[in-house]
C-alpha cells in the first residue's frame, strides 16, 4: 500500500500502473468476499440446524397437536395406539439439571473465588490443569463411571455411600460454621470472659453439629436405594461435568473485575473476605450469572451421562423431589429411541424426537440470549 | 459484631471454604480417573492363561508355535485327571437306580458346563460353533471367577421369611459326596495353576488386533481406527473453515450488524446440544444432501466438524488477537499487502495458539458420542480402509464404550475390554490436552523473551 503514496514516485519504481492497482484492489475485494463467504457459511450452519430440525418437528405437531406433547405424562411411543406425552421427560431433564446446578454452582463459584483471589500463583498453576482435565474427559467416560462404578456402589451399599458423602462434605463445612458462629456469639460477651466464652460456645456448637451430622448420617444410612441408575447419580456426574464451565467462566469474570477495585477496598481496611463478598462478586455478578447459565446449558444438553446413569424411566417421581428414582431426559430419549424410530421415518414416532430436539434448541438459544443480555446490560451500566 | 478478631476469623473461614472446594474438585477428578486408569491398565497388562496364548496363535498367529504347543501339552496333562474322574463317574452313575441316576446326571451336566467355561471344551468332543466356547478362560482374574463357579453353586436362602431370599454359595462337592467325583473339586482348586499356566504379559495387541466374536477375544483395532478417521475427517473439514473465519473476524470484519450477527451465530452454535448435532447430521447430511446412502464416516466427520467449529473459531480468534499490533504495523510499513502480512507475519506468530485450539478440539471430536450415533457409528464392524470411509459406517471408541457396557450380551465377562476402551480414549484425550499445555507453555516462554 505504501507504494501508492505519491511522494516516492518514479525513481523507486514502486509505483504500480493503474491497471495493476485495479487488479490488486479487485483481488483483495474478492479475497475478502471469499473470507466472508466461508465465515458466513459457518454461521449459516446454525440457521440450517434450526431449519432442518424444525422441518422434521412440524409434522409431529400437525399430526398430533400441541396439547398432548406438553401436558400429558404418558410416554408410550410403541404401544397401539401410541401416546406421546413428554411432560414427564421435560420434568426429568429439569430435575437432573437442577441437581447438577445444586452440585456445581456453590462448588464452582467458591473454587473460582479461590482460584482468582486466594491461592498463590504456583498453586493456581497446579489447579488449572485439574479443571482442564475435568473438562477434557469425554462424556461417555463420565457415563461409564456412573454406570459401572457409581451405580453398583449406590445399589449395593445404598445409604452408607450417602452417609459417607455427607460426612465428607458436612464435617469440614460444620467446622467452618462453628468457628464463625462461636466467634460471632462470643463477641457480645464481656471482654473478661470472651476467651473462655469463645471456647465454650465453640465446643457446644461443635457437639451440636457433630450430633446433627451423626443423626443425618444415621438417617441416610437407613435409606435403601432400589436402583443405582437414578436422578441422583446423573445429577452428581452432570454437576462434576458442568464444574469446569462454571469455574472457568466465573473465574474470568472475577479476574476481569480488576486489581484497582480490590486495592481500593483493601485500602479502606476491608479484609479479603469482605473485599470479595462485598466488592468483587457484585462487580462480577453478570459474568457469574452467565457462568451459571452456561452450566445449565451444559447439563441440559448432555446426552451420554444421563442416558447411562438416569435409569430412563419416563415418570414423575412421587414426591417430585425424590432424587433416588429413575427419570428420563430429553437427550436420552432422542438418543435411545432413534434406533427404533429410524425405520418408521415419517411417522409421529420419528418426528416427536425432532420436536424434542427443537425444544432443546429453543431452550439453549434462549439461554444464550439471556447470558448475552446479562453481560451487555452490566457493560452498559458500567460503561 | 465487627471486632477485629471476628473479622479475621471470618476471613480465615472464607479462605478455608475456597480451599475446601478446590480440594473437592481435585478429589472428584481423582475418584473418576483412578478406577478408569487402574482397571483400564488391566486390559493391557494382565495374567494370561495358556488358553489366551492358544487363542492368539490360532486367531492372530502371534506367539511362538512350538513353545505354545509344549505349554498346551503340559496343561492338557495336568487336566487329564479331571476328565478321567468325569469318565469314571459317568460309568459309576450308570449302575445306580433311575431317580438317583437322573439327578446325578443333571448335576454332572451343570458341573461340566462350569468346567467347559473354565478350561474350554473337553478333549475328544466336537469343536463348538461359537468362537467363545472354543477356548477356556483367557485371563487369570476371569479364570478365578470360573473356578469359583466350578467349586460353588449359587442358591437362595429363604429361611428368614421377612426378607427377600439371600444369595448364598453352596459347595458343589456336597452333591457328589461319596462318588468318584469328590476329589475333583480339591484337584481343581489346588491344580488350577498347572491347568492354566498363568503368566504376566503386556498385551500390546489390544490396540492392534481386531476383535473376534463380539469383543470376547482380541483387541479394539476397528474402534481405534474409526475414532482416528472420524477425528481426522472432522479436523480436515473444520480447521480450514475455523481458521479462515477467525482471520476474517479479527482482521477484516468491521463493527457492523452483519458481523455482530455472525458472532452471535457462532456463539449460538457453541451452545447447541451435541445430540441435536446428531439429529441435524441425520436430517441434513444423510437424508437431504445424501453424502452417503446411510451412516458413514464421512457424514459423521462432517457433523463432528460442525460441532467443533465454534471452539476452533474462538481459539483461533483469541490467538490472532494476542499477536501484538506492532507486528502488523511493521509488516505493513515494509510494504507488505494486508494479506501478505497476515500469511507471513500474523499467522506464524499466532500459530502456537491456533495449534492449541486445534489439539483441544481434536480431543473433543475424538470423545464425542452423541453426534455420531445416528451418523457414523455401528456396534460391530471391521476396520475400514481409507476409501471405504466415504460410504461405510464404523465402530468408534466412544460409541462402543456405551454399546459394550449397556447392550452387550455378556456385559460382566468383558469388563476388561470396556475399561480398556475407556482407558484408551481418556488417555488419548488427556495426552492431546497435555500437548496443548506444553505448546502453550512454550508459547508464553517465547513471548516473554
Amino acid at each position: 500500500m505504501n507504494a501508492d503514496v505519491p511522494g516516492n514516485r518514479p525513481q523507486h519504481g514502486l509505483q504500480l500502473s493503474k491497471r495493476a492497482r485495479r487488479l490488486r484492489r479487485l483481488g483483495s475485494l474478492a479475497g475478502q468476499g471469499f473470507l466472508l463467504l466461508i465465515t458466513s457459511l459457518s454461521s449459516l450452519a446454525v440457521l440450517f440446524i434450526f431449519i432442518f430440525i424444525a422441518k422434521d418437528a412440524i409434522p409431529f405437531f400437525t399430526l398430533r397437536g400441541f396439547a398432548e406433547f406438553f401436558t400429558s405424562t404418558r410416554w408410550y411411543p410403541s404401544s397401539q395406539p401410541p401416546e406421546f406425552g413428554v411432560l414427564s421427560i421435560f420434568f426429568g431433564s429439569g430435575i437432573v439439571t437442577l441437581g447438577a446446578i445444586i452440585v456445581s454452582v456453590p462448588l464452582g463459584i467458591s473454587a473460582a473465588v479461590c482460584l482468582s483471589d486466594v491461592l498463590p500463583f504456583h498453586l493456581r498453576q497446579m489447579v488449572k490443569p485439574v479443571i482442564e482435565m475435568l473438562a477434557a474427559i469425554p462424556s461417555v467416560a463420565y457415563g461409564f463411571f456412573a454406570l459401572v462404578v457409581l451405580a453398583p456402589m449406590m445399589q449395593e451399599k445404598g445409604g452408607s455411600v450417602l452417609a459417607v458423602l455427607a460426612w465428607c462434605i458436612g464435617a469440614p463445612a460444620a467446622v467452618l460454621v462453628v468457628l464463625v458462629l462461636s466467634e460471632v456469639l462470643s463477641g457480645g460477651m464481656p471482654v473478661r470472659f470472651r476467651g473462655a466464652g469463645r471456647y465454650g460456645v465453640g465446643a457446644a456448637l461443635l457437639g451440636l453439629a457433630g450430633w446433627g451430622l451423626w443423626r443425618a448420617s444415621a438417617f441416610l444410612n437407613a435409606i435403601v436405594i432400589p436402583s443405582g441408575t437414578n436422578a441422583l447419580n446423573a445429577s452428581v456426574i452432570l454437576g462434576i461435568m458442568a464444574l469446569p464451565t462454571v469455574v472457568s467462566v466465573s473465574e474470568d469474570a472475577l479476574q476481569a473485575a480488576g486489581r484497582d477495585l480490590r486495592m481500593a477496598s483493601y485500602a479502606l481496611g476491608a479484609t479479603r473476605a469482605e473485599t470479595i463478598l462485598r466488592v468483587v462478586i457484585p462487580a462480577a455478578i453478570s459474568g457469574i450469572t452467565s457462568a451459571v447459565i452456561l452450566g445449565i446449558m451444559r447439563a441440559i444438553g448432555e446426552t451420554m451421562v444421563v442416558w447411562m446413569a438416569s435409569g430412563n424411566a419416563a415418570q414423575i417421581p412421587t414426591p417430585w423431589f425424590d432424587f433416588l428414582q429413575p427419570v428420563r431426559t430429553l437427550t436420552a430419549t432422542i438418543a435411545g429411541d432413534m434406533g427404533e424410530a429410524d425405520h418408521v421415518t415419517g411417522s409421529a414416532r420419528y418426528h416427536v424426537l425432532f420436536a424434542m430436539a427443537l425444544c432443546l434448541l429453543a431452550f439453549s438459544f434462549a439461554c444464550n440470549l439471556a447470558s448475552e443480555m446479562v453481560v451487555r446490560r452490566t457493560k452498559r451500566r458500567a460503561g | 459484631m465487627s471486632s477485629r478478631s471476628t473479622r479475621r476469623i471470618l476471613d480465615r473461614a472464607f479462605t478455608g471454604l475456597g480451599g475446601f472446594s478446590t480440594l473437592l474438585l481435585a478429589a472428584a477428578l481423582l475418584v473418576i480417573l483412578v478406577p478408569i486408569l487402574i482397571k483400564g491398565f488391566g486390559a493391557f497388562v494382565f495374567r494370561e492363561t495358556v488358553e489366551h496364548r492358544r487363542m492368539l496363535l490360532d486367531l492372530y498367529e502371534t506367539g511362538d508355535r512350538a513353545a505354545v504347543e509344549t505349554e498346551v501339552a503340559a496343561a492338557a496333562k495336568a487336566r487329564e485327571p479331571v476328565y478321567a474322574m468325569l469318565g469314571a463317574f459317568k460309568k459309576e452313575v450308570e449302575a445306580l437306580p433311575a431317580p438317583e441316576r437322573r439327578k446325578l446326571k443333571s448335576d454332572c451336566k451343570d458341573l461340566e458346563k462350569a468346567l467347559n467355561s473354565l478350561l474350554g471344551p473337553a478333549p475328544g468332543t466336537t469343536q463348538p460353533i461359537l468362537l467363545r466356547q472354543r477356548y477356556g478362560q483367557n485371563r487369570w482374574d476371569r479364570a478365578q471367577v470360573a473356578i469359583g463357579k466350578v467349586l460353588y453353586e449359587e442358591a437362595y436362602d429363604y429361611s428368614d421369611s421377612s426378607q427377600m431370599g439371600k444369595k448364598i454359595l453352596v459347595p458343589r462337592v456336597e452333591r457328589f459326596r461319596g462318588t468318584s467325583l469328590e476329589p475333583l473339586f480339591d484337584y481343581v482348586r489346588d491344580q488350577s495353576k498347572a491347568m492354566l499356566l498363568p503368566r504376566w504379559i503386556f498385551y500390546g495387541g489390544f490396540l492392534t488386533h481386531t476383535s473376534r466374536d463380539a469383543h470376547f477375544f482380541g483387541g479394539i483395532r476397528a474402534e481405534v481406527l474409526g475414532t482416528f478417521y472420524l477425528t481426522l475427517g472432522a479436523m480436515l473439514f473444520a480447521v480450514p473453515m475455523g481458521v479462515i473465519a477467525a482471520i476474517y473476524l479479527v482482521e477484516y470484519a468491521r463493527d457492523n450488524w452483519l458481523n455482530s450477527l455472525i458472532r452471535s451465530c457462532v456463539s449460538t452454535l457453541a451452545g447447541v446440544p451435541s445430540i441435536v448435532f446428531g439429529l441435524f447430521g441425520l436430517a441434513f447430511f444423510i437424508n437431504t444432501i445424501h453424502v452417503s446412502g446411510s451412516k458413514s464416516v464421512l457424514a459423521g466427520s462432517l457433523t463432528l466438524g460442525l460441532l467443533i467449529l465454534p471452539t476452533l473459531i474462538r481459539a483461533s480468534e483469541e490467538a490472532l488477537r494476542a499477536v501484538p499490533h506492532t507486528y502488523k504495523q511493521a509488516a505493513l510499513s515494509l510494504g507488505a499487502s494486508p494479506w501478505k502480512s497476515i500469511t507471513t507475519v500474523i499467522l506464524p506468530a499466532a500459530l502456537p495458539g491456533i495449534l492449541t485450539g486445534i489439539v483441544i478440539s481434536m480431543g473433543r471430536a475424538a470423545g464425542e458420542t452423541a453426534p455420531i450415533i445416528f451418523t457414523a457409528a455401528v456396534s460391530v464392524g471391521q476396520p475400514l480402509t481409507l476409501l471405504k470411509t466415504l460410504t461405510q459406517p464404523t465402530p468408534a471408541l466412544s460409541w462402543n464404550i456405551y454399546n459394550l457396557c449397556t447392550e452387550h450380551e455378556a456385559v460382566d465377562e468383558i469388563r476388561h475390554v470396556q475399561y480398556g476402551m475407556v482407558f484408551t480414549l481418556v488417555l488419548l484425550v488427556l495426552l492431546l490436552n497435555l500437548s496443548a499445555i506444553v505448546i502453550r507453555a512454550r508459547l508464553s516462554r517465547k513471548l516473554r523473551v
